[in-house]
Parts: C-alpha cells; sequence; structure tokens
C-alpha cells in the first residue's frame, strides 16, 4: 500500500487499519508475558546456549559420519531384527483389536443406554490413553525378562483403551434401520448381528485397526531401547558405540519398511471404505 | 423371463465364488502372519516359562502398593500408607514439572518453524516449485523417523538432560505441524489475498493481513492439540535420558520398586488428564470466537 492511499483510507476509517490502543497495549503486554514465561522455563529446564552449540558440532559429526551407510556385514541380523518388529506390530494390534472389541461394545452408548455407568466407563478408558507404549515396555521388560513378548502386551495395552473408543463410537454411528429390516424379516439375533450389524461395522473397525498396525510397525520399532526385542534394540546398541554409518543404514531400511507398510495398509483402508 | 432369472441367479453365484475365494484368500493370509507372528514374538515361548496369563497375574500382584486403610495417613516409614508409597512426591512433581515445561517450549518452538515452514510449501504462497518440494520432503522424512530414535541420538549429541528432549520434540513437532499448518494455508479464501496484492502489499503484508486472519484460530488450535502429544511424548522421552519425569520412571525400574513405578504413572496420567482439559477449554473459546 502506498504511503498516500493508507493515509487517505486511515483518515476514512481508523478502526479498520488500527486497533485501538488499549487493545494494542493489552496485546503486546500478553505477548511479552507470554515469551517472558517460555524464557523462565528454558531457565528452569537449564537449557544453556553454550551447550547447544557445542551438541551442534557433535551433531554435525554424527551425520558426518552416516554417509555412507553402511550395514557393517550385519544385514541378515538386521533384516531378522526388523521382522520381529513387524511381528511384534502384528501380534500386538491383533491381541490389542480382539480385547477392544467386547469393550468397546461395552462402551457404546446404544448397548448400555445407563448414562452413568457410560460416563463411568469411558473416563476409565480415557484415564489409560495417554499412556505411552513404551512406559509399559519398560516395567513390562522388568517383570518378564528382555524379548518382544513384553513389546507385544505393551503395544497391545496402549491400544486397548484408544481402539475401545473409537470402536464404541463406531457402533453408535451405525445405521438402526438395516438392523431392524434383517429383525423384521425374522432373523435370529446372530442373524441379526451378521446381516444387520456386521456390514456396517466390521469395514470401519478393520480400517481402523490397520491404521493402529501402521503406528505400532512405528511404536514397535523404538521399544528395544528398553530392551523389548526388534530393531530399536539394534540401534541402541549402535548410537551407544557411536557406529553411525550402521545407524543410518538401519534407520534408512526402517523407514523404507515403514514407508511400505503404510502404503499397503492404506491401499487396504481406502478399498475397505 | 426364464433366461433372464437364470442369468441372474448364474451371475449371483459367480459373484458369491468370487467373493467367498477373496476372503478365504484373506483369512488364510491373516492367519498365517499372525502364527508367524505370534512364533517371532515368542509370546508362547517357553524359554520365558509359558503361561502368559499366570506372569500378567504375578506382575500386577507386584504393582500392587499394598496399602492399608487403617494406616493410609500413617509417615513415611510404615509399610501401607501413602506416604510410604509416594515417598519422594516433591521429587517427582518437579520432574512433572519439568516435563510440561519442555512440552510447552518444543510445541512453542515448533509451531513457530511449522509456521515458516508452512508458508514454504503451501502452493497458493510459495510460486517456486523446488523450494515446495524440498520442504515438504523435509518434513515428511521428520514424520517418519520415531520421535525416540531422534532422541536417542540427540542424547548422544547433546548430552543427557532436558535439552535434547525439547529439541527432539521440537523437530517432530516441526515435522507434523508443518503439514497441518500447509493445509489450513493452502484452503485459505483468495480473494482477500488478491485485494492486497491490488493495493500493491509485498509478500510479507499479505502474509501479515491476508493469511494471519484467516488461519490464526485453525493453527492453535493444532497446536493445542499437539500440546497434548508432546506431553505424552515428553514423559516418554526421559526413559532413555531426555530429562523429565521419564527419569524417575526409568530410576524406579532399576531398583525394581514396581509400586513406585505405578505411583509415578498415575501422576503422568494426572498431568496428561490435566493438560488435557486446559487445552480442551481454550480451543473450544478459540472454536468459539472463530465462529462469532
Amino acid at each position: 500500500m502506498s504511503r498516500q492511499a493508507y493515509d487517505q483510507a486511515l483518515a476514512i476509517a481508523p478502526d479498520a487499519l488500527r486497533a485501538p490502543w488499549t487493545r494494542r497495549v493489552r496485546d503486546a503486554f500478553l505477548l511479552i508475558l507470554a515469551l517472558a514465561a517460555l524464557v523462565g522455563m528454558a531457565i528452569d529446564l537449564e537449557l544453556a546456549p553454550g551447550a547447544l552449540m557445542t551438541g551442534f558440532a557433535k551433531l554435525g559429526r554424527f551425520l558426518g559420519e552416516m554417509v555412507p551407510p553402511s550395514s557393517g556385514g550385519q544385514s541378515a541380523r538386521i533384516l531378522k531384527a526388523l521382522a520381529e518388529t513387524f511381528a511384534m506390530a502384528f501380534a500386538g494390534t491383533a491381541i490389542a483389536a480382539v480385547v477392544a472389541l467386547p469393550l468397546g461394545v461395552i462402551g457404546a452408548k446404544t448397548v448400555v443406554s445407563n448414562p452413568v455407568l457410560h460416563f463411568v466407563f469411558r473416563r476409565f478408558l480415557d484415564i489409560f490413553r495417554g499412556v505411552p507404549a513404551l512406559v509399559w515396555a519398560l516395567i513390562l521388560v522388568s517383570a518378564f525378562g528382555l524379548g518382544p513378548f513384553a513389546g507385544v502386551v505393551a503395544l497391545a495395552l496402549a491400544d486397548i483403551p484408544n481402539l475401545a473408543k473409537l470402536f464404541s463410537e463406531s457402533l453408535e454411528n451405525t445405521d438402526p434401520k438395516p438392523i431392524e429390516g434383517v429383525r423384521s424379516a425374522g432373523a435370529s439375533p446372530l442373524a441379526v448381528m451378521r446381516f444387520g450389524l456386521a456390514p456396517q461395522f466390521a469395514p470401519v473397525a478393520t480400517s481402523q485397526t490397520l491404521f493402529f498396525l501402521e503406528g505400532n510397525f512405528r511404536n514397535a520399532g523404538v521399544l528395544g531401547i528398553v530392551g523389548a526385542g526388534g530393531i530399536g534394540f539394534e540401534l541402541d546398541e549402535r548410537i551407544r558405540i557411536f557406529a553411525f554409518d550402521e545407524v543410518a543404514f538401519i534407520i534408512l531400511l526402517y523407514m523404507v519398511a515403514v514407508a511400505c507398510l503404510d502404503t499397503l495398509s492404506r491401499s487396504l483402508r481406502n478399498r475397505l471404505a | 423371463m426364464n433366461t433372464a432369472v437364470e442369468i441372474f441367479e448364474q451371475e449371483r453365484r459367480r459373484m458369491l465364488v468370487r467373493q467367498r475365494t477373496q476372503a478365504a484368500v484373506g483369512l488364510a493370509i491373516f492367519t498365517v502372519l499372525l502364527l508367524v507372528s505370534f512364533q517371532r514374538s515368542q509370546f508362547f515361548g517357553s524359554d520365558i516359562g509359558g503361561d502368559p496369563l499366570g506372569r500378567m497375574a504375578d506382575f500386577l500382584q507386584r504393582m500392587n502398593p499394598g496399602l492399608k486403610p487403617e494406616l493410609l495417613l500413617e509417615d513415611r516409614q510404615t509399610r501401607g500408607s501413602l506416604h510410604s508409597w509416594f515417598y519422594a512426591l516433591p521429587t517427582w512433581l518437579h520432574a512433572a514439572w519439568q516435563t510440561v515445561e519442555m512440552a510447552i517450549l518444543a510445541t512453542a518452538l515448533g509451531s513457530i518453524l511449522a509456521l515458516g515452514a508452512s508458508f514454504l510449501t503451501a502452493q497458493n504462497l510459495m510460486p517456486f516449485a523446488p523450494v515446495r518440494f524440498v520442504v515438504r520432503r523435509i518434513l515428511e522424512a521428520i514424520r517418519t523417523l520415531p520421535d525416540l530414535i531422534m532422541a536417542l541420538i540427540l542424547v548422544a549429541a547433546f548430552g543427557v538432560g532436558p535439552l535434547a528432549g525439547v529439541l527432539t520434540l521440537t523437530i517432530s513437532t516441526l515435522g507434523g505441524l508443518g503439514k497441518l499448518f500447509a493445509e489450513i494455508n493452502e484452503e485459505i479464501d483468495p480473494r482477500q489475498l488478491e485485494a492486497l496484492q491490488a493495493a500493491g502489499a509485498g509478500p510479507l503484508k499479505k502474509i501479515r493481513y491476508g493469511v494471519m486472519p484467516q488461519v490464526l484460530p485453525n493453527y492453535a488450535s493444532y497446536a493445542l492439540i499437539r500440546l497434548e502429544g508432546n506431553l505424552a511424548g515428553a514423559a516418554a522421552l526421559g526413559i532413555v535420558g531426555a530429562g523429565g519425569i521419564g527419569i524417575e520412571l526409568q530410576r524406579a525400574i532399576t531398583y525394581t520398586e514396581f509400586d513406585t513405578y505405578l505411583a509415578i504413572l498415575l501422576i503422568i496420567i494426572a498431568m496428561i488428564f490435566v493438560i488435557d482439559l486446559f487445552s480442551e477449554a481454550v480451543r473450544h473459546r478459540l472454536i468459539g470466537l472463530e465462529k462469532a
């Protein structure tokens, strides 16, 4: 905007171009307050600029060592760990889906119509929804020993409340008309489920479960850090000895695997929808 | 008439056969995958004793703090009191607060970076295609890399402590929000941009007066959702040494204090719950403002 046009516009409609000074003062005050709070937090966490600089220098060196990536002659072992990671994700998701299904039915408003019970049950699920799989894995490894078993249970535990919530929401969203139709044709309760409910619910639930499988493959990749098997263990080991060419190899391989699974799962989900 | 019915029946039989074959093949693939997965992940492996359900029960037993109703309010030395269960509450609360600080700082920094990135990747604001392409690929790469792997490398570079955690979450927030912000940018009303263009505004003024007023409420809403996610993330990051309450979890495990673990877990759950409530309240206000 040219200076002249701006002055003209300001003369005609000052409010359109400039907020009243009280609001501007208030906004500036809030902005400064927010910035001060952030700086205060940074100071409280002892985030020193010096540490940042040396850290970046080190990080640069690590990244330099990452090229060219190298398998270190252990590609068989790494591929096996990758397969184990997928196995953990698949088994964990399957268990989560099987456990979440009855919980989802209980959590659906259309099944359990008592509002108090519904509220209590949903809140109970909500409590555990935020706990990340790694937090479960840490204690499960300590309880069950090193190995993928703890990882499978951790993934399942982290997913069950989330999947149950999604399942009960999709059950609530099913159209009652086909169900009534099948029932009025004289079908048995089982047949009502099979021909009235399942065609609506199964594709949605399967698609949600596939989505969780994608997420679990990402989560399973890190559970090895606490000893729960899979590729994370191999990664952690190599980061500890600063073998960054092998780290880069594993990360690249893993990212390719994640992308493959995502593409496959997305195409399956598109077919279901 | 008869032939039409016959053709229909034939067609239907063929369809049923095809559907059933598809279902059978799908089921077969699924079963094989499931069996191989359980085998590979040693779910029923005998080398850790078999009996997965029995082990679960034993584990729950060990998490039980053994509270005694008549001793709840006794001092720290009495087994069975709340104080002896939550014996280091001030330390844990401080660690929890650090986790909150990490999440807030990382969300703020990540959002600012994402803001910049979103203008570089939005089709309607960045006319230069190669820049869009490169920035988009970088954001995608960040999203594919799990946070904790990034955290491991950053802890190796920046040392144990919150700095590595804040950086990890900042980068991952940049990846996640950068994409969402760019999508918001591409959906804005182009007429306001055209009006500013016609008035001779430069690119920065176009962003300030044409884009910002339209997108800011949506941005804030997404950033708050991200804050909730970052808080859970920050709690987990401590386990690999990136600061916050995760370090306390790790310590409880080192001393195999399962009941302490449960206590800290409850603090984490409460912390996530409080931030969720706060963020939801602010988001609802923002949506209300947007409608007004």
